[in-house]
């Protein structure tokens, strides 16, 4: 799919190699229009629309109060002019009145079997790579696909109901274990926590809910596959996810989206409370559409997602591969309140053309005993620019706490940045912190000893820049690693610059 | 910027005084001094203080001394300042009081022919017209903008083209006053190409009131020049201290900063350097000891715009009882300022449970071919080297304070001059000892 070089860019980059802007300029694989036929609201935000999309969802009144009360909350932030600008980023100035905030693919739910699933929307999957048949039958992944905004296919229920785990979309939590949502929604994220978590509080469509009862280890990864297919909807997905007491999760979480123009703006909330001993493992794979090379199009991708250690012992762990999206301003984070506790972020960002990223993670030891990990490699290419931001505070009580940071950055360019912002707060004697990043270019010296080995430049590139990320790919599931390294490959293939 | 009315007061309280000091005509002095003046009130005017939520400020507040009724113009009536001088340091000494040279005070007989120590108002006004309000700028940095709008006088140094002073430079500025006061000294110093000097830069102030000192330093370094700064801040723990340094160099010099915060109430240094010339090398290093209720801040940015060049920055604090400590270093290379090698260390000891500390290394980087890192820890003594002492006789304060020391001394140890080196370690003792 490779596109000519603007003159411009083969200009640019003269001083790189031939491979290096071939690699830049490719296009996004994983673009297409999946033709579905969908529900659509019209464009706008009022009372009204929260209304509508409340009595879309069968909301009982609490879900409505609570939507209403964030939409005030969000008009109030909006009216103020109190839109997060703190990032290193460039925001365009998002018209939030011209976008559809509700979009559910039609022929709707409640299908018994695969079989009776649109063609379509398995047709799409199937070009994803993400066969759900197959992954059913093979990989024993089980899968809540999320086109849009509604679940449309929901898989080995049957097995999970054994344990005991509840594994559904959003929506059906709210109807069957009222309970739990209430208890749990908000207790990590709540709607005052930003203005992307107020917007999504007030107008979340669908997204997952998971619990894991007292003791049980899930016998498989639980994965959902969210796609953003609708031109001009956003996507407000919603995700819980509590382990209760001595219970293990892995959770998956992986994206791609349709090339098109509009910008389109996904806003997602993630909550995670792990109980005493739990641990929960959460991996993403973003690849929502980056733009083209001129940097048109693209999602802005602005998630809260954080979790927190509950109980004492608890353990949770962020790991993510973000490639997609235009602009990335994520989080995720963790709240260490039990005493010995853990809290763990792998990162690898990269970003090519005109991409913005601006990620990392909040580390907030309030427990004792507690210790935080974050690895974050990021890399640079064309003429984008990529940002850690990362907070680590001890608090007062948080005697003994141990945290270790390091960030790296790479740069594949000279019109590319990379940024570092670490944020270390200490309030505790006891606590040990450290925190290392460096920056720096894939060495010429790296690859001329490749390539006196054999080895091709670009596969020199590749390989280098495969072992700069291996320490995070390798925290990673299996089945997921081999996507991660795959889309990595074609990410690089598709551009360094 | 939207700001409560109780902060505009602070604000127009400085802007009448200037008024009132310096509002209709040029009283004989020189037009750009006059339209300088004029130019920073107006900016003060429109930015005003920054508040906690300015990025920059976000861990440290001057609102407290902010709000006292300051008096800016300098209090004649106080009685002859008394000036220590660095024992057994031979240096030539200009001593400014209240911003203005005096000569009974300073030792500046030996100076070689060609070097200037004399006030801002004394110095060749080609070279101040050049040079002054052009490196720490007033149009983006309130504090800076605010010394800028009450500029009279100040410290001016001046080293020729190939001139190596063996000698160190030791400028004293003496502040004195009964009633709160704000004290604002300049300072200008202009290295030559291929001049070399070592400047000593210390306040002595005797200020009976809670005080602020807003202080600003520029300093030019052209082509293969050598400048070295010491700076001691010792103030007394009702004064607080704004410091702004900013450099400017040239092809293939050299400059380092040495800084040691000892006291005050509130400290903040913000350190800009701009290496904007290939072959550069620049060092910041500092040291603080906080205790008591003491905030120190300290704000570097190497603005690395050109090529070829080094940066090393190496800052340690030791933090006890409720004293907060902020460390914010950046280093920024842009585009195409390619082959640039960055280092920069952040080491905190928290002695006390309601001490803390704040560090933000940062790293912008716009160019690819670069060595770029930070390191920043915070933690407390080693236990095990603690035992390893007491094991061999050391009392628990003796095992302490002599790892204290020997944490403190690598950023001692940077300083060439012995004497100061000296009074350093001596000073270090007794804050440590206490």
């Amino acid at each position: 799919m490779a596109r000519p070089v603007p003159a411009k860019l083969v200009r640019l980059m003269n001083t790189d190699t031939q491979y290096l802007h071939e690699v830049a300029a490719s296009d996004y694989e994983h673009g297409w229009v999946a033709d579905l036929v969908s529900d659509t609201i019209p464009k706008g935000l009022d009372e009204d629309v929260i209304r509508l999309i409340a009595s879309k969802k069968r909301d009982p009144d609490w879900m409505l109060e609570n939507r209403l009360r964030a939409f005030r909350y969000w008009k109030s932030l909006e009216a103020a002019d109190q839109r997060p600008d703190w990032a290193h980023l460039t925001i365009p100035d998002i018209d939030f009145q011209s976008i559809s905030y509700y979009s559910a693919p039609g022929n709707k739910p409640k299908y018994e079997s695969l079989d009776e699933v649109d063609p379509e929307v398995l047709a799409t999957f199937e070009r994803l790579g993400i066969p759900l048949q197959e992954q059913k039958l093979l990989a024993g992944v089980a899968v809540d696909a999320v086109i849009d905004s509604v679940s449309v296919a929901t898989s080995f229920k049957d097995e999970l109901a054994e344990h005991g785990i509840i594994f559904c979309s959003f929506s059906e939590a709210v109807e069957k274990h009222p309970a739990l949502v209430r208890k749990y929604m908000g207790s990590v994220v709540p709607y005052t926590d930003n203005f992307y978590a107020a917007l999504n509080t007030a107008v979340f469509s669908d997204g997952s809910f998971c619990y894991i009862p007292p003791g049980v280890r899930c016998p498989m990864e639980l994965s959902t596959y969210f796609r953003i297919n609708e031109a001009g909807t956003g996507q407000f997905e919603r995700t819980l996810i509590v382990a209760d007491k001595g219970s293990y999760v892995s959770y998956l979480e992986g994206c791609t989206a349709p090339m098109r123009d509009d910008n389109q703006l996904h806003a997602a909330v993630v909550e995670i409370i792990a109980h005493e001993d739990a641990e929960v493992k959460y991996s993403t794979i973003q690849n929502w559409y980056p733009g083209d090379q001129a940097g048109t199009g693209g999602v802005f991708n602005f998630v809260t997602k954080r979790g927190i250690c509950q109980g004492d012992r608890a353990k949770i762990s962020w790991t993510q591969l973000e490639t997609g999206s235009s602009i990335t301003w994520k989080y995720p984070s963790v709240i260490l309140k039990g005493d010995d506790t853990k809290g763990e972020f792998y990162s690898v960002a990269f970003t090519k053309a005109k991409q913005q990223a601006d990620t990392g993670t909040k580390m907030l030891h309030l427990g004792r005993n507690t210790a935080s990990t974050i690895i974050s490699k990021g890399i640079s290419a064309g003429r984008s620019n990529n940002s850690y931001r990362g907070l680590v505070r001890i608090n007062k009580n948080a005697d003994n706490a141990r945290n270790f940071s390091q960030c790296d950055s790479m740069l594949l360019g000279d019109r590319c940045g990379a940024h570092t912002f670490p944020y270390l707060e200490t309030s505790n004697p006891t606590a040990q912190v450290e925190h290392e990043a460096t920056t720096s270019k894939v060495g010429e010296d790296q690859i001329f000893y490749c390539k006196q080995r054999g080895i091709s430049e670009q596969d020199a590139i590749k390989l280098i820049v495969s072992g700069f990320c291996q320490e995070i790919l390798a925290q990673l599931p299996m089945e997921f690693a081999v996507e991660a390294r795959k889309l990595l490959a074609i990410e690089l293939e598709g551009s360094v610059g | 910027m939207a700001r409560g009315t109780r902060q505009d007061d602070v604000e127009a309280r400085f802007i009448e005084a200037h008024h009132r000091l310096f509002g209709p005509g040029l009283n004989g002095e020189p037009g750009f001094l006059h339209n300088l003046r004029q130019k920073a009130i107006g900016r003060f005017g429109s930015m005003g203080f920054p508040s906690k939520k300015d990025e920059a400020w976000k861990y440290t507040s001057l609102r407290g001394i902010l709000r006292t009724p300051l008096a800016v113009a300098p209090d004649c009536t106080a009685p002859p300042p008394s000036v220590r001088a660095i024992h057994g340091l031979d240096a030539h000494i200009g001593v400014f009081v209240n911003g203005r040279l005096h000569a009974g005070l300073s030792v500046l007989a030996s100076l070689p022919a060609g070097v200037t120590i004399a006030g801002l108002g004394d110095a060749p006004p080609a070279l101040v017209a050049a040079h002054l309000a052009r490196q720490a700028d007033f149009r983006g940095h309130a504090f800076v903008a605010l010394n800028t709008a009450f500029l009279s006088d100040g410290a001016f140094v001046h080293v020729p083209d190939g001139t190596v002073l063996d000698k160190p430079v030791h400028l004293i500025h003496v502040i004195s006053g009964r009633a709160p006061t704000l004290a604002q000294p300049r300072t200008l110093v202009i290295a030559g190409t291929g001049a070399q000097v070592n400047l000593i830069d210390t306040i002595s102030a005797d200020l009976a009131a809670p005080s602020l000192v807003n202080s600003v330093t520029e300093v030019f370094v052209a082509a293969g020049a050598r400048v070295a700064r010491f700076e001691v801040q010792d103030p007394a723990a009702h004064v607080s201290l704004v410091t702004a340094l900013s450099a400017y160099q040239l092809q293939d010099s050299h400059f380092q900063n040495n800084s040691f915060t000892f006291g005050g109430q509130v400290v903040r240094n913000n350190i800009a350097m701009l290496p904007d010339a290939a072959g550069c090398e620049t060092l910041l290093h500092g040291l603080f000891i906080a205790r008591g209720r003491a905030h120190v801040d300290n704000h570097t940015l190497v603005d690395h715009a050109k090529p070829d060049c080094y940066s090393a920055e190496n800052y340690r604090g030791i933090l006890d009882d409720r004293a907060t400590g902020v460390f914010n270093g950046k280093v920024l290379v842009r585009q195409d300022a390619q082959r640039i090698n960055a280092y920069q260390s952040n080491k905190s000891i928290v002695l006390s449970n309601t001490a803390r500390m704040f560090a933000k290394p940062e790293l912008e980087i716009y160019a690819d071919d670069v060595k770029c890192s930070h390191g920043a820890t915070t933690g407390q003594l080693d236990a095990e080297a603690l035992f390893y002492l007491r094991a061999r006789g050391l009392t628990m304060p003796q095992a302490r304070t002599l790892m204290l020391q020997a944490f403190a001394r690598d950023i001692v140890d940077k300083v060439p001059i012995e004497p100061l080196r000296s009074v350093l370690d001596e000073r270090i003792a007794a804050i440590l000892a206490r």
